[in-house]
């Protein structure tokens, strides 16, 4: 299991070494980045399953938590690290002559994507956040949209610079004031002295900073300003890496800080709100949207939004919501930015477009379907989940959050539909015709593939999602599992078996519901 | 906590330091001075947090000879904020020269500091290359940002020199 | 508006954070982790500095992340600025005004800063200093050539070598401890690396030799980012001064 420190340390290997390489060889260089992704797939499939049951954790360098860095790898962190390189690879700019500088950078954006998930340590996760940051930034005012003028890049990256600098600060303050007020910076150390140190004006302040922090790059309302720009500005491929994978792995920092160390129901209602006007603010630009790279740039603010409001519902039911909106997004996104990138220019430009390409455009469709939620696709699925849980809650904002939310999917049917139906207009000399690159096509025939093969495999795509968010929404496993090898005096909790809980399906709503109450009671009672 | 000591001062100071660099965000237009503010408000933050381990009589967490380690151990300040500091402050290098990168390119293109400017610059181009018309939120009609645009381009000429001296203004403050 | 909105925004953080500060412990920190790691650094790292043993050691992983980031910045601003540039950089024909004193001068300090750098880097694991701080010195020692005289370029090829080959030594070192079938990172692992005697120069394990690679990489990322950014600042204004004289 150390091995796994090797998905972090082998890009970084790569992306230094990248540039000494290709003084003597070009190719080698370039060869051995795709190596090193091979490698990192490899390595998590060689543990893949062994973490199902119980969760790892083990110290860099050998120094034991709290005093060390540590790394937890649960399920969600595992398939992570699965998912970051095997996207960085989907994603990787194979359509354009790229300078070595360029591949070292999405190695870097590897290395620090898998350390934010596989991190256990607060002030870790930042260096790895402020990494994410910088390797964007980068990306961004290189890898420019084709027939965009660089400049446009560099304005959407300088803006989106300044903006996520001034989240990061943020963060490092809402850092200090919690090691001001514990002394620590583990996250299992956290979550322990959580129900105490941190249940109160202050810790929810600190909060609040690393909200900002982090939603900065999770396109959380007020501050996802950079996100139609830089979409704009850069190549379909970085933006679908970016608002596929990047947006999703803040989202998934602050779902572990919230489970772990930030109990109070206002940060909740906090998020709920937050998310609320996302989701309606992100649809209604999109609707007004004049472009298709705009338009997908806006909904992608709008679903994140939706990702939000699942999140915010407590206990594991909202995890579960939230991981699958979330993962939907991950696959639907970037497949539709693939499609969009052959069709940049006005919307009135793609009238008639079924004519000339009707694979392209029923692709679409098909993925316009999912994302709005039309029955058998997952999209289906994910918003039935969440329109289910949110009416039972008895709490009146999440009410206004199901209003909203279905509010926001009228106005995203109302401008998809729109879209729809200048493609198959009826145009008698049509001159619209798609510039999809080959590479584009493939890939997101690729991403509609995973898609349907999750309708069909429905049954273990909900197991495997329910025993994630069982898993991660499970504190004292958490604690457990890093202070397995020391145990303190404070971490002496029964070992509990969270694996039992795992292994029944999603049957009905009212079983996980009372699951959820039997373990707050457990969780109660070991605290006490 | 005790605000009349050093540490009240100096927690003062990092307040203010943060207050400024934000209000310098907001209210400068200069791309520069925004990038200088954030300098300032990156100091704040980290004067705040090396605070966080700082102690009324602290040492500094070094062992001067091998047999004092119990006793020196109970005075020194708390070494962790003081080595989070170090790494915050590399961070902020780092993306500081970033910004400095990308403004001396769109100092070169647009020739002006100015961030409204820029932004408006950079929707017409964004707008011309989409081929579509600027969205509302520039909220300008088309005409006049092209003659806005046009208008830079002749007042060019004469600025020549000036920004000439602005880039190497910029290029010397990082010398220094 | 927005100036009122930002005034607003940061008198309102000021204020958040100065109610906050009122409940925290300014003046007596918690230490909760911090005094374990004063008490139990010298018998597990051996150095006597012991924010060395927390960069280096404790928290090994952060200083390998704080190093990735300044080589992203410094490969972000090669690829925005562009290496190439000092290589199309035409002599000056500005003359060259920075003097004797400077010129004679900057002779002297090289040597002397050169010293001071590598001193502070080889103590870091014992004295104020380390790997960082070390390494800035040495980046301007590098850059002060380049300030002085007008026509003098650091060689972009040697730098990225460097930066390149300093990142991976770190890192390589870590493996090496995998090798032996210990943690990543983990100092000490053979003979050679051994705890020593605190206080003593060859102690800490690998500590010496991390801030070594540590501060080479920072004087070359240092060097290698001013060098660009001056260089463009050169071929900008030498740009804008030729189309000049040919008008």
């Amino acid at each position: 299991m150390d091995k796994l420190v090797l998905l972090v340390v082998l890009p970084l290997l790569a992306a230094f070494l990248m540039p000494v390489l290709a003084r003597s060889s070009q190719v080698l260089a370039r060869l051995s980045g795709l190596l090193v992704l091979l490698i990192s797939i490899t390595l998590v499939l060689n543990v893949w399953g062994e973490v199902d049951k119980q969760a790892i954790s083990f110290a860099i360098g050998g120094y034991q938590p709290p005093l060390g860095v540590v790394f937890y790898i649960d399920q969600l962190s595992l398939l992570f690290a699965l998912l970051i390189p095997v996207m960085v690879l989907i994603f990787w700019p194979w359509n354009r002559p790229s300078s070595i500088q360029e591949y070292s950078l999405m190695m870097l954006l590897t290395a620090s994507a898998s350390g934010l998930m596989l991190s256990g340590d607060l002030f870790n996760i930042y260096v790895f956040y402020e990494l994410l940051a910088v390797a964007s930034y980068g990306l961004v005012s290189v890898q420019v949209r084709q027939g965009q003028h660089p400049v446009v890049a560099w304005v959407a990256s300088l803006r989106y610079l300044l903006l996520g600098s001034v989240g990061s600060v943020m963060m490092l303050l809402g850092i200090a004031i919690i090691y001001l007020q514990t002394g620590t910076l583990n996250l299992a150390q956290l979550s322990l002295l959580a129900p105490e140190a941190l249940n109160n004006i202050t810790g929810l302040s600190a909060f609040v900073l690393i909200l900002v922090g982090l939603g900065v790059k999770a396109e959380l309302f007020p501050v996802n300003t950079w996100v139609p720009e830089v979409y704009a500005g850069v190549s379909t491929r970085l933006s679908a890496l970016m608002a596929g994978l990047l947006s999703k792995l803040a989202v998934i920092v602050i779902v572990r800080l919230l489970v772990l160390l930030f109990p109070q129901p206002e940060a909740l209602h906090l998020m709920t709100v937050l998310g609320m006007l996302g989701v309606i603010s992100g649809e209604l630009v999109a609707w007004r949207a004049k472009d298709m790279t705009r338009m997908l740039a806006f909904s992608s603010i709008g679903q994140l939004g939706l990702v939000f409001i699942a999140f915010s519902l407590p206990g594991n039911i909202g995890l579960l919501a939230g991981f699958a909106i979330a993962l939907h997004h991950l696959v639907v996104k970037p497949a539709l930015f693939m499609l969009a990138g052959g069709w940049s220019g006005r919307l009135e430009k793609l009238s008639g477009m079924a004519q000339s390409s009707p694979y392209h455009v029923a692709l679409f469709v098909l993925l316009a379907m999912s994302l709005l939620g039309v029955p058998p696709l997952p999209g289906f699925w994910v918003k039935l989940l969440l329109v289910m849980n949110l009416a039972v809650q008895t709490d009146p904002v999440y009410h206004f959050a199901l209003a909203f939310m279905l509010l926001a999917t009228v106005l995203e049917a109302a401008y998809l539909y729109r879209v729809v139906m200048l493609f198959y207009k009826k145009e008698n000399h049509t001159h619209a015709s798609s510039q999809h690159s080959l590479f584009d096509w493939i890939t997101a025939i690729a991403l509609a593939a995973v898609l349907l093969i999750s309708v069909v495999q429905l049954p273990s795509v909900e197991r495997k999602l329910v025993s994630m968010a069982y898993q991660s929404g499970n504190r004292l496993l958490y604690i457990h599992t890093v202070f397995a090898n020391i145990g303190t005096p404070e971490a002496r909790i029964d070992r509990m078996s969270p694996t039992d809980q795992a292994k029944q399906p999603l049957v009905s709503e009212p079983s996980i519901k009372e699951k959820a109450i039997k373990e707050d009671l457990v969780l109660g009672s070991a605290e006490q | 906590m005790n605000m009349t000591g050093v540490e009240g001062i100096v927690l003062l100071g990092a307040i203010g330091l943060i207050m400024i660099g934000l209000a310098g965000l907001f209210m400068s237009n200069n791309v520069f001075r925004m990038v200088l503010a954030l300098v300032i408000l990156e100091s704040g933050a980290n004067l705040f947090l090396i605070l966080a381990g700082f102690h009324g009589l602290g040492i500094a967490p070094i062992f001067l000879s091998n047999h004092a380690i119990s006793d020196a151990g109970h005075m020194m300040n708390d070494p962790i904020p003081q080595a989070l500091v170090l790494t915050a402050i590399v961070i902020g290098v780092g993306v500081q020269a970033l910004a400095l990168a990308l403004i001396l390119k769109i100092k070169a293109h647009y020739n002006t500091l100015d961030m409204s400017e820029i932004r408006q610059q950079m929707e017409y181009d964004l707008a011309k290359n989409n081929d579509v018309t600027l969205p509302a939120s520039a909220q300008s009609p088309d005409s006049l940002v092209r003659s806005k645009v046009i208008c830079q381009a002749e007042q060019t000429q004469p600025d020549h020199i000036q920004a000439k001296a602005d880039v190497q203004q910029i290029g010397g403050s990082v010398n220094g | 508006m927005r100036n009122v909105s930002g005034l607003l925004f940061s008198g309102g953080l000021a204020f958040l954070l100065l109610v906050i500060a009122t409940h925290l412990p300014f003046g007596q920190p918690l230490m909760l982790v911090g005094s374990d790691i004063i008490q139990a650094s010298p018998h597990e790292v051996g150095s006597a500095n012991v924010v060395a043993a927390i960069l280096l050691a404790y928290r090994g992983i952060d200083t390998l992340g704080e190093l990735s980031i300044l080589f992203t910045a410094a490969a972000g601003v090669g690829l925005i600025l562009g290496h190439r540039a000092s290589q199309n950089v035409p002599p000056t024909q500005v003359k060259n005004n920075s003097g004797f004193i400077s010129q004679k001068g900057i002779e002297l300090m090289i040597p002397l800063l050169l010293v001071v750098g590598f001193y502070i880097i080889f103590y870091g694991h014992l004295t104020p200093g380390g790997g960082f701080q070390g390494g800035v010195i040495l980046a301007i020692a590098f850059f002060l050539p380049v300030l002085v005289q007008s026509d003098a370029r650091l060689d972009h090829n040697i730098i990225s070598i460097i930066e390149g080959l300093a990142g991976a030594v770190f890192i390589l070192i870590g493996l090496w401890a995998m090798f032996y079938e210990r943690p990543f990172l983990q100092p000490f692992f053979n003979g050679l690396f051994a705890k020593g005697t605190l206080g003593e120069l060859w102690s800490a394990g690998t500590l010496p030799l991390l801030y070594l690679a540590l501060g080479l990489k920072v004087g070359a990322e240092l060097a290698g980012l001013l060098a660009t950014i001056a260089d463009f600042s050169i071929t900008e204004t030498q740009g804008s001064l030729s189309e000049d004289d040919t008008q």
